[in-house]
C-alpha cells in the first residue's frame, strides 16, 4: 500500500511538472488532417504559415478625422520601430523610399514591357511619347526627376504590375474606411501564426503603445487571425477555470450532502485530480503541445473519474460488515465492485482509444487524453484510495434518504419500461424521417462572437484585404521552376481577365520574376552603341533630344551585367514579406509552392472553368477554400463516426465477451442505445447542427452510461455474492455519481464556447436517460428494489 | 511606389468638359451662381486640344482628343493624337486603357488623382459642395466670360498640384489650366461639338446632386 502511494506521488510530480511546462494551444489548425490531400496540403501551408495567419487589422476610431490621420501617422511609425511587426502599412508612403530605389535599379528586370521589340527604334518613340503624356499632369512629379534614365517609364509599368487594384481610401494621407468613420492600418506580426505567446505578445504591445491616443479619445480596434486565436485561448483558459470553479463548488457541496466529511471529499477528488495531470502530461509528451479544446475537456473527466472515487467511496464502506477489521471494506470492493469499475472502464476505453488512431490530430489529443486520465484516474482509484480510506468513506451524510429514494425510484422505473420503449422506438422514426442533423462545420468549433466576425469583416473591406476564396497553387522542386509555372498560368489567367471572367490576381512573379524570364529580358537589352543608333532615329523631331539620353544609356549598360534577382536577394526588402505571403519556400522534403490568390469579386468562378484554363500548366491546383474546408470537415465527422461505431462494436464484444450472455448484454446495450437515440432525435428535432463534439459527447454517454448499466446488471444477477454490501449502498453510488455528472455536464451546456457546449448538452440529459433506462430495463423481478 | 501609381493615374485626368444653357443672374457673379448654371448642363460632348509646357522637355507637347461627360458621374476623356490612349471615371472607379492594356483602380485610393476628376467633375455638374470641401475658390468675371479658380486645400495634394483654372461662357467650359508647383503646366481648349444650349425650360431643372 506504502508503496503504491509512493508511486502515484511520484507519477504525480512528474505530470504537474510536464503539465507546467506544456504549451497550450488555442487554433483550429489541430483540428486539421495530419495526411491531407494535395489541395488540403496548400489549405493547411495557408493557414498554419501563411501570411493569412499573421496579418492584423486595426481601426482607429473615434476623435475628428485629422486627429485619426495624425495618430495613425505617428503610431504606425512606432509600431514599424518595434521591431514586432514585420510591416505596418497605414498608407503613409513616406516609408517606402528605400523599396523605391532597389525597384528603381532592377527596374530592366522587373519591367513586364522588357522585350525586344521595347528597344527598336519603334518602342523606344512608343515608350517614351507614353511617358511625356504624363509630365505636366501631376503623374509628372515622380517621372519628371528620372526622366533622363528611365525615359520609356520603365518605373511607371513596373508599378502599374505591382500595385494592387482594390487599394483603400486615402485621406490625409493614410488609408481610411469607405463606411465609417475610421482609420485603417494593416500589420504582419514578425510571430508565425502558430506562435500564439508571440502574437499575444504583439496584440499586448499594439494596445499598450495605442495608449497615447486613447487618452485623446481615439479607439483601437483589432482584428484578424491571430487576434482570434489568441482570443479564443483567452476565452477557453477563462471559461475552463470558471467551469472548474463552478464544477468543483456543485461537486464539493453533493460530496459533503453525501459524505458529510471533508476528509471523504478530499480523496474523492485525487482520481479526478490525478486523471487530469496525467491527461494533460500523456497529451503534451505526445503531441509537444495541448490544445485549449482538450483542456477544456478536462472538466468533462471529472464526470467519469469522480464516479470511480464515489462507488469506492460508498461500495467500500459497510458498518454492517462482519469482523471490523481494518481494509476488510477495501479488499471486498476490490473483490467485488472493481472488475465491474474494470469493465466499465475497458468499455470506455475502447469508445477513447477509436479516437487516437484518428488522423486529426486534434481529435487524437482527446483521445490520448480521455484514455490516458481514465486509467490513471481508475489506477489511483483501485491503489490509492484503498491506503487512504481502507473502508470507504466513513460519513453518511444524508446517503441513507438518498439511497431510500433511489431504492423506491428505482422500484418503480420498470413500470416506466414501455412507455421508455416507445419513446425510443418514437425517437428511432423520427431519426429516420428527419433530415441528418450531422451537419455542423468547422466553423462551428470556433468560439469567435458574431461581432467580432462582423468587424474583422468591415476591416477587411476596409483595407480591400478580401479573405482568399479562391487559389490557384503550383508547386516544383525549386525556386525558379515554380516561379516559371506561375508566369505560364499567370499568361492563362490573363486571359480571364481579358474575357472579364475574373478581376484579377495576385501573383509573386509581378515582384520576382522567374530567372528564364529575368535572363530574357537581360538579353533584350542592347549594347550601348546601337542603344545610341536606335535613340538618334527615335528622337527625331521628338520632345527629348536624343543626347540628352545619355543617362539612359549607361543605366541599361549596367543593368545588362545586373545579377539575376532571386528571393534571397530580396530579403530585408518589404518586397520580401509581399513574395513571401505568395511563395512558399520548399522545406523538408515539400517541394516550392506558389499560391496565387484570385480576384473573383461577387460572382465567384466555377472550379472547372479555372481548371480549364489552366490546362496544360503541369500540376496547377485550384483550391476553392471554403469548399475545401467544408470537405474537410466532412470527412474529419465521417472519419470520426465511422472510428465511432467500431469504438461501439468493441464496446458490445467486450461487454459479451465478460457476461458470456447475449440475454444480459441485451440488458445492457438497450439501455444505453435508447438513451442515445432519445438525445439524438431531441437534437434534431430542436434543428441542432451535430457536429464532432456532439459525436465526442455520445462517447462519454456510452462510457458513463455503460457503468450504469453494468452495475444494475450486477444488481439483478448478483454478480460475485457481494456478502455484507448492501444494494442501496450501490443505488446510492449511482444516484450520486450520475449527480455529479449531470450537474457539471449541465455547467458546461452553459458555457458561450461551442466545443464545451456541444458536450454538455449531449452528455447531462444523455447519463440521466442512461440511468433511468438501466432502471427501467432490468429484467424480471429487480433484487435491487429496496 | 504608392505616389508613384497616384502620379500616374492623376496623369490620366487632366481634363475637361462642356458647356450650354445661360441664366441670367442679379448681382455680383459667384460661386453659387456658377454652380447653378454648370448645373443646368448635364451631359455633353467635345473636341480638346492640349498644350503642356514642361521644363524637362524640349518643346511643348501637344495632345489632342475627344471628352464626354454624363451626370451624375462619368466622364471619359479620349486621346487620339499623338497616341490613342483612353481615362474613363465612372463613380468611383477610375480605368486607363492604352492598347491591350487596361487599369482600374479606386479613384477614392489616389487623392493625387481625385483632385483632378473632382475638379472638372465638379466643376461639370456645378456640384458646389464637393468643390468647396476640396478647393479653396474664387470666381471672378460674369455669366458670360467667367473664370474658377480651384486652389487644393490639402497641403499635401498642393504639393501635386498648385492650381487648376477653368474659364468659360455661360454653361460652357471653354478652357482648363492645371498648373503644378514647379511651374509645368498643361492648357486645354475645349471646343463643343453637340452641346446645344440648354432652352430657358431646361436651365436649373439639372441641378445634380
Amino acid at each position: 500500500m506504502a508503496r503504491a502511494l509512493v508511486v502515484w506521488l511520484l507519477a504525480l510530480l512528474a505530470a504537474a511538472f510536464v503539465t507546467a511546462r506544456s504549451n497550450y494551444v488555442a487554433d483550429l489548425s489541430a483540428f486539421l488532417p495530419r495526411s491531407p490531400s494535395a489541395e488540403q496540403a496548400v489549405l493547411l501551408d495557408q493557414l498554419r504559415s501563411g501570411v493569412a495567419a499573421r496579418l492584423v487589422l486595426v481601426g482607429i476610431e473615434g476623435g475628428t478625422p485629422a486627429a485619426r490621420s495624425a495618430a495613425s501617422l505617428e503610431w504606425a511609425r512606432a509600431l514599424r520601430k518595434s521591431g514586432l511587426f514585420e510591416s505596418v502599412n497605414n498608407g503613409d508612403n513616406s516609408q517606402y523610399e528605400a523599396l523605391g530605389t532597389f525597384l528603381f535599379e532592377h527596374r530592366y528586370l522587373l519591367s513586364p514591357a522588357v522585350d525586344a521589340q521595347r528597344f527598336s527604334a519603334d518602342g523606344l518613340r512608343s515608350a517614351i511619347d507614353e511617358t511625356v503624356s504624363l509630365l505636366g499632369s501631376p503623374a509628372g512629379t515622380m517621372v519628371k526627376p528620372v526622366l533622363l534614365r528611365d525615359p520609356t517609364g520603365e518605373t511607371v509599368r513596373m508599378a502599374e504590375s505591382m500595385l494592387p487594384a482594390r487599394a483603400p481610401r486615402s485621406e490625409g494621407g493614410v488609408w481610411v474606411s469607405r463606411n465609417a468613420e475610421r482609420a485603417v492600418l494593416l500589420a504582419t506580426t514578425r510571430a508565425d501564426g502558430s506562435d500564439l505567446d508571440g502574437q499575444q505578445h504583439a496584440f499586448e504591445q499594439l494596445r499598450a503603445s495605442f495608449a497615447p491616443y486613447a487618452a485623446q479619445g481615439l479607439k483601437l480596434v483589432v482584428s484578424g487571425a491571430g487576434t482570434f486565436a489568441v482570443a479564443s485561448r483567452a476565452q477557453i483558459k477563462h471559461e475552463v477555470e470558471r467551469l472548474a470553479i463552478a464544477g468543483s463548488a456543485a461537486i464539493v457541496l453533493l460530496m459533503w450532502l453525501a459524505f458529510g466529511s471533508l476528509r471523504a471529499l478530499a480523496i474523492a477528488v485525487l482520481p479526478v485530480g490525478t486523471g487530469v495531470l496525467a491527461g494533460i502530461a500523456t497529451v503534451s509528451l505526445t503531441f509537444g503541445q495541448v490544445h485549449g479544446i482538450t483542456l477544456g475537456f478536462g472538466t468533462t473527466l471529472i464526470g467519469e473519474a469522480v464516479d470511480y472515487a464515489i462507488y469506492y467511496l460508498i461500495q467500500a464502506h459497510a458498518p454492517a460488515a462482519a469482523g471490523s477489521e481494518r481494509g476488510a471494506g477495501a479488499r471486498r470492493w476490490i473483490a467485488c465492485n472493481w472488475p465491474t469499475v474494470r469493465l466499465g472502464l475497458w468499455t470506455s476505453l475502447c469508445g477513447f482509444v477509436a479516437l487516437i488512431f484518428s488522423g486529426f490530430p486534434g481529435l487524437a489529443q482527446l483521445g490520448v487524453f480521455s484514455v490516458a486520465g481514465l486509467v490513471a484516474a481508475a489506477l489511483a482509484t483501485r491503489y490509492v484510495l484503498p491506503a487512504l480510506a481502507p473502508d470507504g468513506a466513513p460519513g453518511l451524510g444524508l446517503r441513507r434518504q438518498l439511497g431510500a429514494a433511489t431504492g423506491r425510484a428505482a422500484a418503480f422505473a420498470p413500470r416506466l419500461r414501455w412507455p421508455l420503449w416507445l419513446l425510443g422506438l418514437a425517437a428511432l422514426a423520427l431519426l429516420l424521417w428527419l433530415p441528418s442533423p450531422w451537419r455542423g462545420d468547422l466553423a462551428s468549433l470556433s468560439p469567435i462572437g458574431a461581432d467580432a466576425l462582423k468587424l474583422d469583416a468591415q476591416l477587411r473591406s476596409d483595407v480591400g484585404a478580401t479573405e482568399a476564396g479562391t487559389l490557384v497553387a503550383l508547386s516544383a522542386n525549386d525556386e525558379a521552376g515554380v516561379l516559371a509555372l506561375a508566369e505560364q498560368a499567370g499568361a492563362r489567367l490573363d486571359r480571364l481577365v481579358a474575357e472579364g471572367v475574373l478581376d484579377g490576381y495576385d501573383s509573386p512573379v509581378r515582384l520576382l520574376p522567374s530567372p528564364a524570364t529575368q535572363a530574357a529580358r537581360r538579353a533584350a537589352l542592347p549594347e550601348a552603341a546601337e542603344l545610341r543608333t536606335r535613340i538618334a532615329q527615335a528622337a527625331v523631331d521628338g520632345p527629348i533630344k536624343a543626347e540628352r539620353l545619355a543617362p539612359f544609356i549607361a543605366d541599361v549598360q549596367a543593368a545588362r551585367s545586373q545579377p539575376t534577382l532571386t528571393r534571397a536577394s530580396l530579403q530585408g526588402t518589404p518586397l520580401a514579406t509581399a513574395v513571401d505571403a505568395m511563395l512558399v519556400a520548399g522545406r523538408d522534403g515539400r517541394p516550392w509552392r506558389v499560391l496565387l490568390s484570385l480576384q473573383t469579386g461577387e460572382r465567384g468562378i466555377a472550379a472547372e472553368r479555372l481548371r480549364a484554363a489552366l490546362a496544360g500548366v503541369p500540376g496547377a491546383q485550384v483550391v476553392q477554400i471554403g469548399a475545401e474546408l467544408g470537405a474537410l470537415y466532412s470527412r474529419y465527422l465521417r472519419e470520426a463516426m465511422w472510428q465511432a461505431g467500431l469504438g461501439a462494436l468493441a464496446v458490445c464484444v467486450l461487454l459479451g465477451a465478460y457476461l458470456r450472455s447475449w440475454r444480459r448484454l441485451l440488458g445492457v446495450v438497450e439501455p444505453i442505445a435508447a438513451a442515445v437515440l432519445i438525445v439524438l432525435a431531441a437534437l434534431a428535432l430542436h434543428g441542432a447542427a451535430l457536429g464532432i463534439l456532439h459525436l465526442v459527447g455520445f462517447l462519454l454517454v456510452v462510457a458513463i452510461g455503460s457503468n450504469y448499466a453494468l452495475f444494475f446488471d450486477q444488481l439483478r444477477h448478483g454478480v460475485g455474492g457481494d456478502p455484507g454490501a448492501s444494494d442501496s449502498d450501490t443505488l446510492a453510488s449511482l444516484a450520486l455519481a450520475n449527480l455529479t455528472i449531470v450537474i457539471s455536464f449541465a455547467l458546461l451546456a452553459l458555457s458561450s464556447i461551442p466545443a464545451l457546449y456541444a458536450i454538455g448538452q449531449v452528455v447531462a440529459p444523455g447519463t440521466l436517460l442512461c440511468l433511468l433506462l438501466s432502471a427501467a430495463f432490468v429484467r424480471g423481478p429487480a433484487r435491487g428494489a429496496v | 511606389m504608392n505616389t508613384l501609381r497616384r502620379a500616374l493615374l492623376a496623369g490620366g485626368c487632366a481634363l475637361l468638359l462642356t458647356g450650354g444653357a445661360a441664366q441670367a443672374a442679379a448681382g455680383p457673379f459667384d460661386l453659387a451662381q456658377l454652380t447653378q448654371l454648370l448645373a443646368s448642363k448635364r451631359s455633353g460632348e467635345a473636341t480638346f486640344v492640349e498644350k503642356r509646357e514642361v521644363s524637362v522637355l524640349d518643346r511643348t507637347v501637344m495632345t489632342s482628343g475627344r471628352l464626354s461627360f454624363e451626370a451624375p458621374d462619368t466622364f471619359v476623356r479620349e486621346n487620339l493624337k499623338p497616341q490613342r490612349e483612353r481615362v474613363a471615371v465612372v463613380g468611383n472607379m477610375l480605368t486607363m486603357s492604352r492598347g491591350e492594356r487596361s487599369r482600374s483602380v479606386a479613384l477614392d485610393s489616389v487623392p493625387e488623382a481625385s483632385v483632378i476628376i473632382e475638379a472638372i467633375r465638379g466643376t461639370l455638374t456645378g456640384n458646389r459642395e464637393s468643390l468647396q470641401k476640396l478647393f479653396e475658390t474664387s470666381v471672378s468675371g460674369s455669366a458670360e466670360r467667367w473664370s474658377l479658380e480651384l486652389v487644393p486645400r490639402d497641403a499635401r495634394l498642393r504639393a501635386q498640384v498648385a492650381t487648376v483654372r477653368v474659364s468659360g461662357r455661360q454653361a460652357e467650359v471653354r478652357e482648363m489650366q492645371v498648373v503644378m508647383p514647379d511651374g509645368d503646366r498643361s492648357t486645354m481648349t475645349i471646343e463643343p461639338t453637340l452641346g446645344k444650349p440648354a432652352g430657358p425650360a431646361a436651365a436649373g431643372s439639372g441641378a445634380a446632386r
